[in-house]
């Protein structure tokens, strides 16, 4: 349960980041049209809402909470991380 | 302003930013800093006296500390057991001795202390705060009565409060601009890891400030207290209920088994036992009093139960919680964070770390965005000069302090007087010349000297403890010892960080000045004042 919660704050977090223009051109070559974006949004925002679900199953309704806010942290850390420091693509600058 | 619109109010919200920042960001660092290595603070009670093993069974700690009290002090007034488990260095057991007629309560730190080693020994082991220091300092400082300190502490947190929500606001952007990172680029790069760092952990930001005022909150506001309660007692039991004392026969009869007690209280009061107090021992009136242990449920204000000590009888439980308790319990227990698994204990501390290099970026920004706008970078106006020179002081003479003061607990001879005392005024002595350091010479090599003397100390005691100690990186990684492994590596790992950030700042060449100041030196006051994004 906890895992599953941590890979949709993790997909969350990672559709949040592509859905920016920079992040978006240099992993996925162009730049993303507003419809697009507001696409990627909402599966970002659908990711982050279906996460808490699991958390509360994982760790119930006192500490399910606690651990739905730090699994998001976690998320966005890691993808920040990953789409600053991996290199992007050869021929995506 | 109101001509100005969104723009004034912005404006107006980075200079509360700026300043509520900078005004106590010097004591805030330090707060924060210790609060994050404060989260290990049992597993630095542990790494802190490397002479003792890890306790595996509980039981047998606590018998021993029974026999040990028993022997030691039969008849005191009462002892008190910090319930060992797997993650406490052992028992920590202390006694008071009956109050002698016509003498006054002796205050201050009781002397009658004892550590129960893991095979149920009085142990031997070198004297140390331990991680103890970390958490006490946090919010009461040190070398000031306490009561100041936590004023001032109050104060940092509010401006911590306020600068967090105007930094929202002012840096508005950082939402858009959530997943970038600018490297190399001077005053952007410093501005975007200030960013980063704060958004990334904002939730744990807002958390962990707003909770830390609940902490102080009745000392800060006392009104509300004062209003619903006649005296302190009458507070005090409400927040902290206590059975009646009981009165000493004279009658001596013996004291049940506090192991099996332990078990019993455990289960009535649905989870593990932290703390036991024995008040008139080895009497016919002796009782037992056991709190669930912090660690156990998210509350701080964790039950107790109370024994007759001779029968073994429950006699008396704290009332069940009202919602004004719980409260309260549950912020501070968030902000403490106790009940956390290893994972998220982790979790509190990488966003500790965020916390600290958030403030501690912000206090840098604050002369990176000004040197470029002084008249004659050479010669600083004084506020800068002071500010620059603080910060050297401040956020590159604590963590030195602490490298230091980790050394000095591995060094200083064990049989020394006031020993615990002098490992903490190593850290102090450290700062403080860190301090000398900043006024008397240039900040820029500084950086380099403290940054870098911090990383070889800190990354040099995991080799230390590797060939003086029992419980090198190995030797806890093979008895499957997560905590001690977790600190050795830790070191390691702060160590290197510290290394890259002095060759960086080694490496550093300040930024020709641009020509555009000189080109335009009257700029429109809106774009010099524009708010950092």
């Amino acid at each position: 349960m906890t895992a599953l919660a941590f890979l949709l704050a993790l997909l969350a977090f990672a559709l949040f980041g592509l859905s920016t223009d920079e992040h978006h051109r240099k992993r996925l070559g162009a730049r993303p049209d507003a419809v697009t974006v507001l696409r990627l949004r909402g599966a970002a925002w659908a990711a982050v809402a279906a996460a808490f679900p699991f958390a509360i199953a994982a760790q119930g309704w006192v500490f399910g909470p606690i651990l739905w806010v730090a699994l998001l942290m976690l998320g966005a850390g890691l993808v920040f991380l990953a789409l600053n420091l991996i290199p992007a693509p050869a021929g995506r600058k | 302003m109101s001509e100005l619109g969104d723009k004034g109010f912005r404006q107006s919200q980075a200079f509360l930013h700026t300043w509520s920042g900078l005004l106590l960001g010097w004591v805030l660092f330090a707060v924060f800093a210790a609060g994050t290595i404060a989260f290990y603070r049992e597993g630095l009670n542990r790494w802190m006296r490397p002479e003792l093993a890890k306790v595996e069974q509980p039981e047998k700690v606590l018998a021993g500390a029974q026999r040990f009290l028993q022997e030691k002090a039969p008849d005191a007034k009462s002892w008190s057991i910090y319930l060992p488990s797997g993650s406490t260095p052992g028992a920590q057991v202390s006694w008071r001795p009956q109050p002698v007629e016509g003498e006054a309560p002796r205050r201050g730190r009781n002397r009658n202390q004892v550590m129960i080693d893991a095979n149920g020994e009085p142990a031997k082991v070198r004297e140390t705060r331990g991680g103890e220091f970390f958490y006490r300092f946090h919010f009461d400082l040190y070398y000031m009565p306490v009561i100041w300190a936590r004023w001032l502490v109050g104060v940092a947190a509010l401006l911590m409060l306020v600068a967090i929500l105007s930094g929202i606001v002012t840096h508005k952007k950082i939402f858009r601009d959530f997943f970038t990172l600018r490297r190399g680029k001077g005053q952007r790069s410093w501005l975007d890891g200030h960013n980063a760092t704060a958004v990334l952990a904002l939730p744990f930001h807002l958390m962990i400030t707003y909770t830390g005022l609940v902490t102080l909150a009745v000392m800060l506001l006392p009104w509300a207290t004062s209003a619903a309660f006649k005296d302190e007692a009458g507070y005090f039991e409400a927040l902290y209920p206590e059975p009646a004392e009981v009165e000493r026969t004279g009658r001596a009869a013996s004291l049940v088994d506090l192991t099996t007690l332990v078990r019993d209280a455990e289960q009535r009061l649905g989870g593990k036992a932290g703390y036991l107090e024995v008040s008139e021992p080895g009497d016919a009136a002796a009782r037992v009093g056991v709190i669930r242990s912090g660690a156990s449920m998210l509350s701080s204000r964790t039950p107790r139960i109370s024994y007759d000590g001779t029968t073994g009888k429950p006699v008396w439980a704290s009332p069940e919680a009202g919602p004004a308790v719980v409260t309260a319990g549950s912020m501070i227990g968030l902000h403490a964070g106790r009940y956390s698994s290893d994972w998220l204990r982790f979790l509190y501390f990488l966003c500790g770390v965020a916390g600290s290099v958030m403030v501690a970026s912000g206090m840098v920004l604050w002369t990176v965005k000004r040197r470029e706008k002084l008249h004659d970078p050479a010669r600083p106006h004084f506020g800068f000069k002071l500010v620059e020179r603080l910060n050297v002081a401040a956020i590159g003479g604590f963590p030195l302090g602490v490298a230091v003061m980790l050394w000095a607990n591995r060094l200083l001879p064990v049989e020394m007087a006031g020993r615990a005392a002098w490992e903490v005024h190593c850290l102090f002595l450290a700062w403080g010349a860190a301090l000398m350091l900043g006024i008397v010479r240039k900040p820029q090599p500084n950086w380099v000297a403290l940054l870098g003397l911090t990383g070889v100390l800190l990354a040099a005691l995991p080799v230390y403890n590797l060939f003086a100690t029992e419980r090198g990186l190995f030797a806890s990684l093979w008895s499957g010892d997560g905590v001690l492994a977790g600190i050795d590596i830790a070191l390691l790992v702060f160590g290197a960080a510290f290394l890259a950030l002095a060759r960086r700042v080694a490496r550093h060449k300040p930024a020709a000045p641009r020509v555009r100041r000189r080109a335009a030196p009257v700029q429109p006051v809106a774009a010099q004042m524009e708010p950092a994004e």
